[in-house]
């Protein structure tokens, strides 16, 4: 009898764990249940196949009537470019909306305190959210493959774009999930937690993009890109500019997107950009940088892990005095 | 008996706001307890630091022998809590509801299917398990409410305002089960405006307001406590004057008073004693006027009721 209360408590595989989590079961079940979520896919996929259709008779149509091959790889880079940049946009607002409302909505509907009373810990409830909204997230995701296999057949399109753009997405589909999550365990009421969460979705997909082209205009206007600096001042203040404005694309999933592919075009490898050497100064040879992509991918699992650990500590609170 | 429930000195504050304001009590395994004070008084507030809901300002609370601040865990294997509102899911029939709440609670899934069973027949909602849970009435949520906390075969059943809203019939019912949910040895602390409930059902109650527990025990020891005169009233055929001389001197009468002259006219007359003294003493009160030939038609006491006694316990004060 000493023996057996000595021994710990057995605790499941993870994996063992995430499918016996109430919540995610529950969650999905309720997620398919109904025509809510043919519905969802249904349009998601409406949209996508217009947009690509649309992307590719406008392209053929301002390139040439008698398409050759190079102009059709440019097509199918075209296609899957705009495919995945219409996926992107998506993820940042649906993924949103299958998590603002999640810790919110169990207040809402008095349940929440119900859950909180039984075995079910914190960290299970709010992994479940998000599990079972990425869960969906990742089902629109792979639905969608077939839209971006459309530029396949048209070529031009690199095993590693499509892993890259793959691992853009479901970071961004993660990190916006996340966000949604953090907001609805800090709000009481889910209309309050998804304002937060679409201004914080609209900071990252507008306010970045603009603070990125406000820097470039600042460099711009301030001379600089062309030498009306002393040399030394020349060089930090260029390496300067150049670093913040690498860092602000890689914290906007468009313009990381983007400038990657940018890149991969000009011949750079998956991962670096070499920038050349640029006046004298204490920085005199070719630099190496990240592609935007992957501190991207990096900045969204850090950011991911943040937002659950905080959801989990706000969940797991109890009131106080 | 050993107690399942300790309240120890706890105080809860919100801000200049104090809701439990030094509050100790004790309940034995087994019965049926019954929390009771005006709005305000801090009931809520008690509940929700047992089901580990709230954290106290100080003090301490232990479930089942278990710390509500230490052992948050085993306290909540050890407890069935039922708020005063219905958590509804929407989109969830009876059986997946119970079902959901049998995963919470860790119970395997071969288990939950006859655990479902039984729950949905002594609730008897079993002819209503594919139904949706929004359809139901509000008593039947109530009763569904009541066996979600079941689900874990708790020891403990806190309940916030279980009949609160019920039409007759469905108050009844949820009393009916709460008596034979005790029989199967649970001990029930439950929290109720609906006096009558409370004597019906109750082995053992407390008074609480403005935070303070003002009376706690077995009903009939804080009737007794609360209101040690006893109201006697006895009728008869004249000799009014020979009951009241011997009356006067039976220790424990504090007050004899005439009343009804009405039925005077009918040569009834009528004597209202207050007695202090068991029910030995009320008997051997009227083994006498029987022995002195005094012509007793009617010998009654006056009913205390739960009513009676939480007057007399509470000041009408609301913290």
């Amino acid at each position: 009898m000493a023996a057996l209360e000595a021994r710990p408590p057995f605790t499941p595989p993870f994996r063992e764990r995430l499918s016996s989590n109430p919540i995610v079961l529950k969650e999905m079940r309720g997620r398919m249940r109904g025509n809510r979520a043919f519905l969802v896919i249904l349009a998601y996929l409406t949209l996508m196949s217009l947009f690509a259709l649309l992307v590719y008779v406008a392209y053929t149509l301002a390139v040439n009537q008698n398409a050759y091959d190079a102009s059709l790889q440019i097509a199918g880079k075209v296609v899957f470019g705009s495919v995945v940049g219409i996926e992107l946009f998506l993820v940042c607002f649906i993924a949103p909306a299958f998590t603002a409302g999640a810790i919110s909505g169990e207040r809402e509907h008095q349940t929440y305190e119900l859950l909180r009373t039984t075995l079910v810990p914190a960290r299970s409830l709010v992994l479940g959210k998000l599990t079972s909204a990425l869960s969906f997230m990742v089902l629109l995701l792979f639905l969608g493959l077939p839209v971006q296999s459309l530029a396949f057949l048209l070529g031009g399109v690199a095993p590693e774009e499509i892993l890259i753009s793959l691992a853009i997405l479901l970071s961004t589909a993660l990190a916006s999930g996340a966000s949604g999550i953090f907001f609805s365990a800090l709000m009481r009421r889910t209309l309050g937690a998804s304002v937060l969460t679409y201004a914080f979705a609209l900071v990252i997909m507008i306010g970045i993009p603009a603070l990125t082209l406000f820097v470039f205009w600042i460099a711009t206007t301030f001379s600089v890109f062309n030498n009306s600096l002393p040399p030394l001042a020349q060089n930090l203040v260029l390496y300067l500019v150049i670093y913040v404005l690498w860092a602000l694309v890689s914290l906007n999933p468009l313009a990381a997107g983007f400038m990657t592919e940018v890149s991969l075009m000009s011949g750079y490898g998956n991962a670096f950009i070499f920038v050349p050497p640029y006046g004298s100064g204490p920085i005199n040879g070719p630099t190496a940088i990240l592609l935007p992509w992957v501190p991207y991918v990096a900045i969204c699992l850090f950011f991911s892990m943040i937002m659950v650990l905080f959801s989990i500590q706000i969940v797991r609170r109890r009131e106080h005095a | 008996m050993t107690p399942i429930i300790e309240i120890k000195d706890l105080y809860k504050r919100y801000g200049k706001l104090t809701a439990v304001n030094g509050l100790s009590l004790t309940v034995e395994t087994g019965g049926i307890f019954g929390f009771v004070g005006p709005n305000g008084a801090g009931k809520t507030t008690t509940m929700r630091v047992l089901t580990t809901l709230m954290s106290p300002t100080s003090g301490e609370a232990y479930v089942a022998g278990y710390s509500v601040t230490k052992n948050p865990r085993e306290v909540r294997r050890a407890i069935g809590y039922m708020p005063d509102f219905f958590g509804v899911y929407d989109d969830m029939t009876v059986w997946e509801y119970l079902d959901f709440f049998g995963a919470c609670y860790e119970i395997p899934e071969a288990k939950r299917i006859s655990i479902n069973r039984d729950l949905l027949e002594l609730v008897d909602l079993s002819h209503r398990r594919d139904d949706r849970v929004e359809g139901l009435s509000r008593g039947m949520k109530q009763r569904l409410a009541l066996a979600r906390t079941l689900a874990h075969d708790p020891q403990v059943l806190i309940l916030d305002e279980p009949a609160s809203g019920l039409d007759p019939r469905a108050r009844i019912e949820i009393r009916e089960l709460l008596v034979e949910l005790a029989k199967m040895g649970k001990t029930i602390f439950f929290s109720t405006h609906i006096l009558a409930d409370v004597a019906e059902i109750c082995t053992d109650v407390g008074i609480v307001e403005a935070g303070k527990l003002v009376a706690v025990g077995k009903l009939e020891e804080m009737q007794r406590r609360l209101m040690p005169h006893r109201r006697i009233h006895i009728t008869m055929l004249g000799q009014l004057e020979e009951a009241q001389a011997m009356l006067a001197g039976v220790e424990g009468v504090t007050n004899i008073e005439t009343e009804g002259e009405e039925l005077a006219v009918m040569d009834r007359r009528k004597l209202t004693v207050e007695y202090d003294g068991d029910d030995t003493g009320v008997s051997a009160i009227l083994s006498r006027l029987v022995t002195l030939g005094i012509p007793v038609v009617h010998f009654t006491e006056d009913v205390r009721d739960m009513e009676e006694v939480f007057m007399r316990a509470t000041q009408g004060i609301v913290s």
